[in-house]
């Protein structure tokens, strides 16, 4: 564990924005306005990206991929669609 | 999993219906066109099913397919040499040289890289920021915060050492934190 006076690394700041950084380095930053700075900023961006959204293909895709699919029969033969 | 590699077609369709999402996103957003996104994570999708008895269980199924889906982007992005890749070259990069010998040229369509950055699904402050990352650093940082992997589950998946991927994760934030703060002043 760093030292409490130390200034965060990148890996802290990241835990820090993700609320998992230990209370002890955690406490760090209600003291120094640099790593608070950088960590704010950090966060910012952090969150952007956590709540970008997950799009979804074209309506069919299932299909589309399991007409192009040679399922399995349980025998172990490959049975051509 | 054991039951799509006993060969039962519902179990398929529901890999299909489970990974969709993640998978198409990642594509989409590395290559930034949905219909080639669609290309790829079809293909994607038929390579896994169809190789499905080689998958190994010890690792991570999501890992395996965004490894070929992520590996399909980056193999099309080489090809294509699309304004997807990075202005500046080869992450290796280290000397103006290399930057220059490593980048790529446009076509002269008269099209700037960001004008397909600009379609509506991909138009925001963060997404048009992603998009000006280098594909490596890309697909990286989409795995870590959008996907929620570990450094370590990513350096499995991407094949690479676990400290490049810290780099590239690390320089990635900053570009991103750089473009957004200069956007906003």
């Amino acid at each position: 564990m760093n030292h409490p006076e130390m200034h965060l690394t990148t890996d802290e700041i990241e835990l820090w924005a993700q609320g998992l950084l230990g209370a002890q380095r955690a406490f760090h930053l209600s003291d120094c306005s640099l790593c608070r700075d950088i960590a704010d900023r950090e966060r910012k961006v952090i969150l952007e990206l956590v709540q970008l959204p997950r799009f979804a293909p074209a309506d069919g895709f299932a299909d589309r991929v399991m007409a192009k699919v040679k399922v399995p029969t349980p025998s172990g033969d490959w049975q051509e669609r | 999993m054991a039951w799509a590699k006993q060969g039962h077609e519902a179990a398929f369709r529901e890999l299909v219906r489970r990974y969709e999402r993640p998978v198409f996103s990642l594509l989409y957003r590395m290559v930034r066109d949905r219909a080639l996104a669609e290309d790829l994570a079809q293909e994607t999708f038929i390579k896994v099913l169809n190789g499905i008895k080689s998958y190994r269980p010890e690792f991570k199924f999501s890992s395996w397919i965004f490894k070929i889906a992520n590996n399909a982007a980056i193999d099309h992005l080489r090809k294509k040499s699309l304004d997807t890749l990075s202005l500046d070259g080869s992450p290796s990069a280290e000397t103006p040289e290399q930057m220059r010998a490593t980048s790529l040229q446009l076509g002269g369509k008269g099209e700037t890289p960001l004008d397909e950055v600009e379609s509506r699904e991909l138009g925001t402050a963060i997404e048009k920021a992603i998009a000006r990352l280098r594909p490596e650093y890309r697909s990286c940082i989409l795995l870590r915060h959008v996907e929620g992997y570990s450094y370590e589950e990513i350096a499995e998946t991407l094949e690479l050492p676990l400290g490049t991927v810290k780099t590239y994760i690390h320089r990635a934030r900053n570009e991103l934190r750089v473009y957004l703060e200069d956007r906003r002043e």
